[in-house]
């Protein structure tokens, strides 16, 4: 074949069954989970309420994967919950109150968020302030400037066709659905298959030798958080989509979601590992939860003394596990 | 005379999951001696001492301690202290920002009621030093001392609860000169006062300097025990690594050509002022210089990863401006920094992914996407070169050996193809068979054509491998040696920047 002088052959066979089951423990946890629901209740099992699932994940997921690039570098994004606050309530207000095309202000509202995201991206990394407190700061500053502009209350009034992006379907698959998976698969390649996205692991692995690698650490740390913001944005639009009206209140609650996604995934809270499908599948058990506990019509509160605990079981498992 | 056994290990064998780490060794310390535990990495000198302080229980075998049998499956690191054995270690395990008195003390604090009687500890922590024969300031944050200061803060918190048998684990793997003398110093002293102690170190020439017995350890296994006085430095070497050792250096290469990386005047006060030197293609050219005198500023300073005043550096010939290491990658240079698991390796990748994290352009798919496939070949080629003793290239690099994992560093930058090689302690903390692959591979580089800059606090090996030596002291350039000029006493001469007459 190609045998090209002094190429030698590296040992792909020795890649290691158990590292692999480690890393996808998620996946068969989710599988588990998913079989269990489905014998235990009829309603779960129906290709209506799996659909309904898949397309509720499907926005959580997107914001989550942008968490997951910030938190795979060892930072924190506490601010995704103001810039889908933001992004909601301005695409709204230029779309009913100044009558800007749709398209148009979508491109701004995404623009918009990069600007965010550089801003916590330059505070965090030329202004060396943990990224926790940054982010945290920026949260609050956004929702007073959105606060301000719209007083706390909604704007409705979006056009019917805008509530394709959340509502919509090709076929008989949601159309937020296809949405992520494209999103998914595309920020999977990224980060497996190009030098940008594999800069990010080793800057979260170990900054220092990523730098005398000659790997621009800065810039990395500065895109984390603009992908991080534009990301939430797009799951800003979905969900915004879904009621055709812009809401300030509309990402509120989502950070505990996202965080326990992101970890749940298999993603290290200090950096440097973590997979995009572990995020994906993270978002989907997380919904299949709720989705089961709903069904069993147990009380919604219930669902945050769940999800707390299993954030708390999922970190123990990460902060005390070997990893080898 | 007649001395007391403090310790003794009989038939010690210890087993972890899958491996020997120590198979049936025996070990005696007496009271008053200085006994040097010595073998490659791996060989279970640390093994052998976490068993003696209870870290570990060993598997079979005995333990006594002053003559005392010790009940192995309840035996731990407390009782041990309790019974007078303690540590040491190469790492610091101070609190940076706490001052020299209250790492000595911290968890051990006297109180007059609720609150801490400072002037007491003060007095004590005075004893203590006056005792080691030491002056340290104990009013000062430890992150302000110098590194032989915070040992010193480090053997005043052992010797707090009067142990009777001290384990000096690589001490002075991080000292110097005058450090290192030092701690030969209180060893005497120690000793003196009828205190045993296990010296465990890389520093072949510190066992025959400050050992009184030594006691040999090669794969876990018990090879000899005898005194110091009675064998030389070869028999050593032979014992700790089973064969005989000819030519520790291989010869330098002499073939030398284009000047390649010139630096004029590069000032970075305080670390260093006014440096100039002068590195040909082929060429090794070692930086000697005491702790403090500047030789790791200068390599990151070089390489854009310390800020510098002025100055110029000039990289073949052409005069190049370089502010971050990326630059510094684009010119050619590759660094091998003093601490490959900080700065030199990502414990989190795989053997494939840090030698290819450097060059990961050259292993592009269609101008985006990387192409793994080649990368895992290409670092195949390059570690068996190496001669990289692995399993998988798909293991994670933290199960490595020292030695292992800087080949897998230095492994990095021959895929890049760099033209110059930093080198930065290249062979800290490693055992000696590795540290000749690491001098067989330098002097490879050279013959290779490429400019090699070594920075090495072992004076042997600057001496062995350079064709040039620069002198450092307080950041400035004392003196150049080249040649068969190369010598011990003219390097020390210069070393401790002593004034010609």
């Amino acid at each position: 074949m190609n045998k090209q002088e002094g190429v030698a052959k590296a040992d792909w066979s020795k890649r290691g069954l158990k590292s692999f089951l480690n890393e996808w423990m998620i996946l068969f946890l989710f599988i588990f989970l998913f079989l269990i629901s489905s014998l235990s209740s009829a309603k779960f099992r129906t290709t209506e309420n799996i659909m309904n699932i898949l397309r509720q994940a499907s926005f959580i997921s997107i914001i989550a994967l942008g968490e997951f690039f910030v938190i795979l570098i060892g930072n924190m994004d506490m601010s995704v919950t103001s810039i889908i606050g933001m992004t909601s309530i301005y695409f709204a207000g230029m779309v009913v109150n100044a009558g800007v095309p749709v398209f148009w202000a979508m491109v701004i509202v995404i623009l918009l968020a990069i600007a965010v995201g550089i801003i916590n991206g330059a505070l965090t990394v030329y202004g060396k302030m943990p990224s926790f407190i940054a982010t945290l700061t920026v949260m609050n500053i956004l929702k007073g400037i959105y606060f301000i502009y719209s007083r706390g209350l909604p704007i409705s009034g979006l056009p019917d066709s805008f509530n394709f992006l959340g509502a919509g379907y090709i076929g008989f698959v949601p159309f937020p659905v296809i949405l992520m998976l494209i999103v998914a698969i595309a920020l999977h390649v990224f980060s497996q298959h190009t030098e940008l996205g594999r800069s990010f692991y080793a800057v979260g692995g170990n900054v220092e030798a990523s730098k005398l690698s000659g790997i621009n650490v800065k810039f990395i740390g500065i895109l984390a958080f603009v992908l991080c913001a534009v990301l939430s944005a797009v799951g800003a639009l979905g969900l915004t989509s879904k009621t055709l009206s812009g809401n300030v209140s509309i990402g509120e609650n989502l950070l505990f979601d996202v965080m326990t996604i992101v970890v749940l995934g298999g993603t290290s809270l200090t950096g440097g590992r973590g997979k995009v499908f572990g995020v994906v599948i993270g978002a989907l058990f997380l919904q299949v939860i709720s989705n089961i506990m709903i069904l069993m019509s147990i009380n919604t509160y219930w669902q945050w003394v769940v999800k707390g605990i299993i954030l708390i079981v999922v970190v123990l498992i990460d902060s005390n596990s070997s990893h080898d | 005379m007649d001395r007391e056994k403090l310790v003794e290990v009989k038939n010690c064998t210890m087993v972890f999951p899958g491996v020997k780490a120590l198979d049936n060794v025996d070990f005696t310390l007496l009271s008053g001696e200085c006994h040097g535990l010595v073998g490659e990495n791996g060989a279970g000198k640390s093994t052998l001492s976490k068993c003696i302080i209870g870290e570990y229980r060993m598997t079979e075998g005995e333990l006594y301690i002053k003559g005392n049998p010790i009940n192995i499956p309840s035996y731990t690191v407390r009782k041990s202290a309790e019974m007078g054995v303690a540590i040491v270690h190469q790492e610091f395990q101070l609190m940076e920002d706490m001052n020299g008195l209250e790492n000595i003390f911290v968890g051990r604090y006297e109180k007059k009621g609720p609150l801490i009687d400072w002037k007491n500890l003060q007095k004590r922590g005075e004893e203590l030093l006056e005792y080691l024969q030491c002056d340290v300031d104990l009013r000062v944050k430890v992150k302000h001392l110098r590194t032989a200061e915070k040992q010193i803060i480090q053997l005043a918190k052992a010797i707090l609860d009067n142990p009777q048998v001290i384990i000096f684990d690589e001490l002075t793997s991080v000292l110097q000169g005058e450090g290192i003398q030092n701690i030969f110093r209180i060893i005497d002293l120690l000793k003196h006062k009828g205190i045993g102690i296990i010296y465990i170190s890389h520093r072949l020439d510190e066992i025959f300097q400050c050992c009184d017995r030594y006691t040999v350890l090669c794969d876990g296994k018990y090879i000899n025990s005898g005194y110091v006085k009675d064998i030389d430095k070869p028999e050593l070497v032979k014992m700790i690594i089973g064969r005989e050792l000819k030519n520790v250096y291989p010869p330098k290469n002499d073939t030398f050509g284009e000047l390649v990386l010139q630096v004029n005047g590069l000032s970075s006060p305080p670390a260093f002022k006014d440096v100039s030197l002068e590195v040909r293609a082929g060429e090794v050219v070692g930086i000697s210089g005491l702790l403090g005198a500047g030789k790791t500023e200068l390599i990151h300073a070089i390489y854009g990863n310390h800020k510098i005043a002025g100055g110029e550096i000039k990289i073949q010939g052409k005069s190049v401006k370089i502010h971050t290491p990326k630059q510094a990658v684009r010119h050619g240079l590759g660094v091998i920094p003093d601490d490959r698991r900080k700065l030199g390796l990502n414990m989190l990748f795989n053997i494939k992914d840090n030698t290819t994290l450097a060059s990961m352009k050259q292993f592009r798919k269609w101008g985006v996407f990387q192409n793994h496939k080649r990368e895992a070949d290409s670092a195949y080629t390059v570690n068996k070169k190496l001669n990289l003793k692995y399993y998988s290239l798909f293991q994670l690099v933290n199960k490595l050996s020292g030695g292992n994992q800087q080949k897998v560093v230095i492994a990095k930058w021959m895929l890049r193809d760099c033209d110059i090689f930093l080198l930065d302690e290249p062979t800290r903390g490693i055992d000696i068979g590795a540290k000749f692959e690491i001098y067989s591979l330098i002097n490879e580089l050279a013959k290779a054509g490429k400019a090699v800059v070594l920075v090495s606090p072992e004076l042997e090996e600057i001496i062995g491998l350079s064709n040039k030596v620069y002198v450092m002291y307080e950041g400035k350039i004392m003196d150049v040696v080249e040649g068969d000029d190369i010598t011990q006493e003219k390097i020390i001469h210069d070393l401790l920047g002593v004034e010609e007459a």
